[in-house]
């Protein structure tokens, strides 16, 4: 073999393993559409309290989200032919999400019960541990969309904390079309053009 | 001149690499991603994986999922420390290569 010919194989060898690599790494399911799911789940209960202040509007919703979210994901796995390998970074972004999905089931229903609850400390503590989920997925995987929703997400914990009752729903609102809307519906458009460009890797 | 180091010939084999560039990425794959992601047949995926398997570069655990069959291949940390040493010569091969 030629100097030239070994030095190409070296090279092709090379680029194997980067492309191998990245093809292991673009294993993240598609998770986009759950920030569109739970923003119009919060937009239920938000309309549902609205319309006769039922005191378990939220339970009811956000159980009924958290069940139907669990099907629609158990369905996708069911239908997948491979299971796809999880990542380090994805189980770590998933655990950053299930801890605060647990510490808000457990909080929320508490204060209610207690009767310490008010709508301005429920906005504020939604919307902290938001931008604290958001944060620290988007430090991550160093995504800066996400880390954009987390900075709404703690401006409107600040600005929870002061005003009306009408300008703290307002405030919510916001942050939630923004950060779980329009937010989710970019993730779907960035996974579309993810699957788009992804062609079949072959060793 | 500095002497230019080997490449680890159980890492070399193009299925084998590509194999242990995938692992790398991820905690554990099952054989039909690896299968999917490669393009290789079965025998010939199962024989390269045997032999990553033999050199003690991946671990192998076979389990039943809803009465499917399942193996699972994990790298493992010798099989790590080889791969890394061997992206280390190829690069100063290469860069051997370059300037002479």
């Amino acid at each position: 073999m030629t100097a030239n010919a070994e030095e190409q194989e070296l090279k092709d060898r090379l680029s194997l393993i980067e492309s191998m690599i990245a093809e292991g790494r673009r294993t993240t399911g598609t998770w986009a559409w759950t920030f569109v799911f739970w923003g119009l789940a919060y937009y239920v209960a938000i309309a549902w309290t609205a319309y006769n202040q039922w005191p378990n509007a939220w339970l009811v919703t956000m159980t009924g989200a958290w069940l139907l979210c669990w099907a629609i994901i158990r369905r996708q796995q069911k239908n997948q032919t491979e299971r796809k390998p999880g990542t380090t970074i994805g189980r770590a972004i998933l655990s950053i999400w299930i801890a605060m999905g647990v510490s808000l089931s457990l909080l929320l229903p508490a204060l209610g019960f207690s009767g310490r609850f008010n709508q301005h400390v429920f906005v504020a503590v939604v919307a902290a541990m938001m931008g604290f989920a958001n944060g620290a997925s988007g430090m991550i995987i160093r995504w800066k969309a996400q880390t954009a929703t987390a900075i709404v997400w703690w401006a409107a914990t600040v600005a929870a904390c002061f005003g009306s009752d009408d300008q703290c729903t307002a405030v919510f609102l916001v942050a939630i079309f923004l950060c779980q809307i329009v937010f989710g519906i970019y993730g779907m458009v960035c996974e579309a053009r993810m699957r788009k460009q992804r062609g079949a890797t072959h060793a | 001149m500095p002497e230019l180091p080997e490449l680890n010939p159980v890492i070399h084999g193009k299925l084998r690499l590509a194999l242990l560039s995938l692992l790398i990425g991820v905690e554990e794959a099952e054989f039909t991603w690896l299968r999917s992601k490669t393009g290789a047949t079965d025998g010939n995926l199962g024989a390269q994986l045997l032999k990553l398997e033999e050199a003690g570069y991946v671990s192998v655990e076979k389990k039943f999922v809803q009465r499917k069959p399942q193996t699972l291949y994990r790298m493992t940390d010798a099989g790590r420390h080889a791969f890394i040493e061997y992206v280390q010569a190829l690069k100063q091969m290469l860069g051997g290569a370059i300037g002479s």
